[in-house]
């Protein structure tokens, strides 16, 4: 059976190419198989269903029993997006992914290649503080926070949400993981060179960052668009409104369900287009950042 | 000599100057709103105006509320559910993942493929799945079997299960590559020499994979458990803490007194109290993981 | 070195706290000093949060038209459109950065609450250099006010009726011969009424809320109807007052209709005060209780016809009838000048939502009914909350002009609330704790056979009166 082919050149796992033999083995193999399956149906029904769901007319939705449309017309969606002016809140939140994926790369960077490589003296106390940061949870000091920024009167600008994905310990952690691990003696070469430490930064380290400096973005990127805390505090009434801000105002407005249904489709588009992109880049990122652990 | 330590301290002033613009930015983030948090849990307050000290005042009124033990008490069921089905169910992904060779990379895209959807996205999902009578889509699919309508979100005992569940459903995947890369990273001698010895399949699984990706399991267990306790978005977007409180959680009551009461002191004293707990699980962390630096997965 | 460190951290540390305490003086002092007034042709800045969603094209328009009418007798005020929708998680944030516009709405639960934190400004002075305060209906005006002072006037009334989807009454077959609905007068008629049209359409009799505070404040409609009274006052002293027989009667009157008359909607612990109206509006749920000032949200927002939407007054209990009223007010920035403000009140007297009768104000009224016919809203008369004769007059004979409705859909709940006795103010106390009280054991009734009803009204009980104590009995 060419079903088991395949299995001969099984190099991993409890199930080695050789037990395949039995047919008891094979019996499970097959289950197995059609586990993944049911796995993956699983994980993409639900949101197949929002984008389903999100032909149907608000009579249709609330009243028949049933998983698909009557009809498919993506006048609806266009209806939709133009009605709830979609196209602001996509450019809206397309300058904070922008401003905060940079930010994050710069200055967390900046403070890992310290605390990394430059280690002054003192830095294991930025170290420890750094750390710990990572165990308070951001929405236990969102008010305190939140009247700071209103006291600097940085509220109705994307100045903090960029700022705020700038002060991330977890990415500090990422890439001072990463820079720890740099050849020493690229860095002490260039050094007897007389560059200044900055210089080293942008000349040696960076260069030679791109992979940490990929994940870091791609991970600051996805939480800047998916953030909404922050940014419905700071961009509120104003005409900086992003798409999840949007998404969660409709928690205590009269819209009705299929118009945020497919305000749901719309918020999850930019995100599976970036994962179609690097999809390879993400699901290697997750396992190079949370194996360490 | 001299000319070395002048510019050691060159060095090291470069180097603070470096970090300062990050140093400014956690501080202005993280480090000083938490302190600000502690002092404003001491005050009273008109708005965000600090009043007058009261002391512990704001803290006996945060215990005495009479929604704290409800929310005490889910947030401990929530994470007693995420141990059952949170933990578990990506140990299995993966292993399944694993034991397979077709479609292998499909699979591992597939199963991520929740983690990518926004948080709140998500959780206004669910909503609209779990709605009950008989348009709502798994009673459609009950339907289809013959069963009749469930209430989900709405009867008390399930409401806690099935929000772990659609947190689970989110984050298992990403779980699971871990654990499949773990899994992965077996030498398979050892597979071969059990072999020999007669292990069966079943055996092997109990005895080599199983404990090598034990020391994984460890830490993502407690750093879910950290993140669990934190539960906010699902229980307010999904049931509003009901229903009768029966999915409220602590950091939902932290979001009711400020966003709602405007009552920041109360707050910032139950956000202190949160800190306080985390910092204790972080402790029992350290000591599993025997005093490495905290690492955070994504989700 | 680590001396260095510590001085760096200690002074990034003191910097944003002496920023956070610098500034919130300033915040302090500068509310506080009295706005120079008597410049006549000094510039005047008004941000008009009162101003519609921009996705309300003619209503923009409609307000373009009051703008150009202010700057003829105020040619030294501009007026800057700040659409501003009332949010509790956004509000301090505005209030705190003074950003908030200078006039604005709220919610009829929230003026105590924005006056104790002092969030909004004191227009008593200028109200009553126009006159206004005499004219404002009492009781609303002791909802706006705190020791004497006024901070805000009210847009209009409102009094809780029942709305009716007039359809779904024909569907099931509850209408005389001339085609209006038969309509329960007692909460027993209405879980009978509401039984039977969920036998015969399949769908919701009635829309019970469930889902937050809007439950509890609807409940209370209910149970002074079965003659109870929920909070207690003595002396300025607060007594939970749930756990009585009445109160429980009403909670077992509700539990009923879920489990007895089975005539709600699939869950009620979903439903909050916008959901109800989109049940209504879609004909998933006949009837459900609504107030004069949202026949906008089932017809405008969800599509039903007006003229299936009827208003009638709120059934009976065993001990009385009684309509839970207030007011939805307008409320004006602590920063306001008192000539903002003036300006301000001279704009919303151009709205026509003044106690005056000018010519401009009654212009305002009619464009305001105008638009109300071309969105498809009823066009009602005013609830009275100014008091003037030659307002109310007025304003009837507009609202006439203009109807769009058969009133005989509308007149008895009009009829009902002006007996004398029908309209009820909220429970006094701390409204929305008891609320939300109410709300659990609602949720607990109505998703739980098996509820110890005098139970979880005693545990109700004492929880409330925890949170009197603790907030009010000082």
């Amino acid at each position: 059976m060419s079903f088991f082919k395949k299995y001969r050149d099984k190099q991993d796992g409890t199930i080695r190419f050789y037990d395949i033999k039995s047919s008891w083995i094979k019996f499970i193999s097959i289950l197995i198989f059609l586990a993944c399956i049911i796995m993956v149906v699983i994980a993409i029904f639900p949101a197949l269903w929002v984008f389903l769901a999100s032909f149907k007319d608000i009579q249709e939705f609330r009243r028949t029993p049933t998983l698909f449309p009557n009809k498919y017309n993506f006048n609806v969606f266009l209806k939709t997006w133009n009605e709830l002016h979609f196209l602001k809140y996509y450019l809206n939140s397309f300058i904070a992914v922008a401003g905060s994926t940079i930010c994050a790369i710069f200055f967390n960077g900046l403070l890992a290649y310290g605390l990394a490589i430059l280690k002054p003296k003192g830095y294991k106390i930025v170290t420890g503080l750094v750390m710990w940061s990572l165990l308070i949870p951001a929405t236990t000091s969102m008010v305190s926070l939140f009247v700071n920024i209103t006291r600097v009167g940085l509220d109705g600008t994307f100045l903090p949400l960029w700022l705020a994905a700038g002060a991330n310990a977890f990415y500090v952690l990422l890439f001072k993981q990463f820079f720890e691990q740099l050849p020493k003696e690229l860095i002490e070469a260039s050094e007897l060179d007389g560059c200044s430490n900055f210089k080293i930064f942008y000349k040696i380290v960076f260069p030679l960052s791109v992979p940490i400096v990929m994940v870091v973005a791609i991970f600051a990127a996805c939480a800047a668009w998916s953030d909404f805390l922050l940014p419905y505090l700071v961009l509120s009434n104003t005409d900086k409104v992003t798409v999840m801000v949007r998404l969660f105002q409709f928690r205590t407005s009269n819209t009705n369900d299929v118009d945020v249904l497919r305000a749901i489709v719309f918020s999850i588009i930019p995100p599976i287009i970036l994962f179609t992109i690097f999809q390879k880049q993400i699901t290697q990122s997750v396992v190079s950042a949370g194996i360490k652990g | 000599m001299r000319e070395k330590k002048s510019s050691s301290i060159l060095h090291s002033i470069s180097a603070w100057l470096i970090m300062l613009p990050g140093l400014i930015l956690f501080a202005f983030f993280v480090w000083e709103p938490l302190l600000e948090s502690i002092r404003l849990s001491l005050y009273t307050a008109k708005g965000i105006h600090l009043m007058d000290f009261v002391g512990l005042k704001n803290y006996i009124a945060v215990l005495q509320h009479p929604d704290f033990l409800p929310a005490i008490r889910n947030t401990f069921l929530y994470t007693f559910w995420s141990l059952i089905i949170g933990f578990l169910i990506p140990i299995i992904m993966a292993t399944f993942i694993t034991e397979t060779v077709h479609m292998k990379s499909f699979f591992r895209v597939g199963v991520y493929f929740p983690n990518i959807m926004p948080g709140l996205a998500t959780v206004m999902m669910w909503g609209y799945l779990f709605r009950p009578g008989k348009t709502g889509v798994f009673n459609i699919l009950l339907s289809a079997l013959g069963i009749q309508p469930f209430d989900w979100l709405a009867s008390p005992a399930w409401t806690i299960p099935l929000i772990v569940l659609t947190m689970t459903w989110k984050s298992a995947g990403s779980t699971a590559l871990i654990y499949m890369a773990g899994m992965g990273s077996i030498n398979p001698e050892l597979y071969e020499a059990a072999t020999i010895d007669g292990a069966t399949p079943w055996k092997r699984f109990l005895h080599i994979s199983l404990p090598s990706i034990f020391g994984l399991g460890k830490t993502l267990l407690i750093l879910q458990i950290i993140s669990v306790f934190q539960i906010l978005y699902e229980p307010l977007v999904m049931t509003n803490g009901g229903p009768n409180n029966a999915s409220i959680s602590v950091m939902q009551l932290v979001f009711r007194y400020a966003f709602e009461d405007y009552n920041y002191p109360m707050a910032a004293s139950l956000s202190v109290i949160i800190s306080i707990i985390l910092v204790l699980l972080t402790a029992v962390y350290f000591k599993a993981t025997k005093g490495k630096k905290p690492e955070y997965s994504t989700n | 070195m680590k001396k260095f460190l510590s001085v760096v951290l200690c002074f990034a540390m003191i910097l944003s706290l002496t920023i956070g305490c610098t500034t919130q003086k300033n915040a302090g002092t500068g509310s506080s000093a009295e706005p120079q007034s008597g410049t006549g042709d000094k510039k005047v800045t008004v941000k008009l949060g009162i101003w519609p969603e921009d996705t309300l094209a003619d209503d923009i328009k409609m307000h373009e038209g009051f703008v150009t009418e202010l700057k003829t007798t105020h040619p030294n005020v501009e007026i800057v459109p700040s659409y501003y929708k009332y949010a509790t998680d956004t509000f301090v944030s505005l209030a705190a950065s003074n950003k908030l516009p200078t006039v604005f709405e709220t919610w009829y639960t929230e003026p105590q609450k924005l006056i104790e934190g002092g969030f909004v400004a004191d227009i008593t002075d200028v109200l009553k250099e126009k006159h206004w305060p005499d004219q404002m209906n009492d009781s609303i005006k002791k909802l706006l006010s705190k020791d004497g002072r006024i901070y805000g006037i009210p847009r209009d009334g409102y009094a809780l009726g029942l709305m009716l989807n007039v359809n779904m009454f024909k569907a099931a077959g509850l209408v005389d011969d001339k085609g209006y609905p038969i309509y329960p007068k007692t909460w027993d008629e209405l879980a009978v009424t509401a039984q039977k049209i969920k036998q015969k359409t399949g769908e919701a009799g009635f829309c019970l809320l469930g889902k937050d505070n809007a439950a509890g404040w609807h409940f209370s409609n209910i149970a002074w109807d079965f003659g109870a009274t929920l909070t207690k006052e003595n002396n300025g002293k607060f007594t939970a007052n749930i756990n009585t027989p009445e109160a429980i009667a009403a909670m077992q009157y509700v539990k009923d209709l879920k489990w007895k008359y089975d005539c709600l909607t699939a869950d009620p612990t979903k439903e909050d005060w916008a959901s109800g109206f989109v049940n209504l509006g879609t004909g998933a749920a006949a009837m459900y209780i609504g107030a004069n000032d949202a026949v906008n949200q089932p017809t405008q927002v969800n599509k039903l016809p007006t003229k299936d939407l009827a208003l009638v007054p709120i059934p009976a209990g065993p001990k009385g009838q009684y309509s839970l009223s207030g007011g939805t007010p307008y409320m004006f920035a602590k920063n306001a000048t008192k000539e903002e403000i003036s300006a301000a009140l001279d704009y919303i007297e151009i709205m026509g939502k003044s106690p005056m009768t000018s010519t401009n104000a009654l212009k305002g009224m009619y464009a305001d009914a105008r638009s109300r016919v071309s969105k498809g809203v009823p066009v009602l008369p005013v609830f009275p909350a100014w008091t003037d004769p030659t307002f109310l007059e007025a304003n009837a004979k507009i609202t006439k002009e203009n109807s769009n409705i058969d009133m005989k859909l509308y007149q008895d709940y009009f009829d009902a609330v002006k007996k004398p006795g029908n309209l009820h103010f909220e429970e006094v106390g701390s409204a929305q704790d008891l609320y939300s009280e109410l709300t659990k054991v609602i949720q607990a009734v109505v998703t739980d056979k098996n509820t110890d009803i005098p139970k979880m009204m005693a545990a109700a009980n004492t929880n409330y009166q925890k949170i009197l104590d603790e907030k009010v009995n000082k």
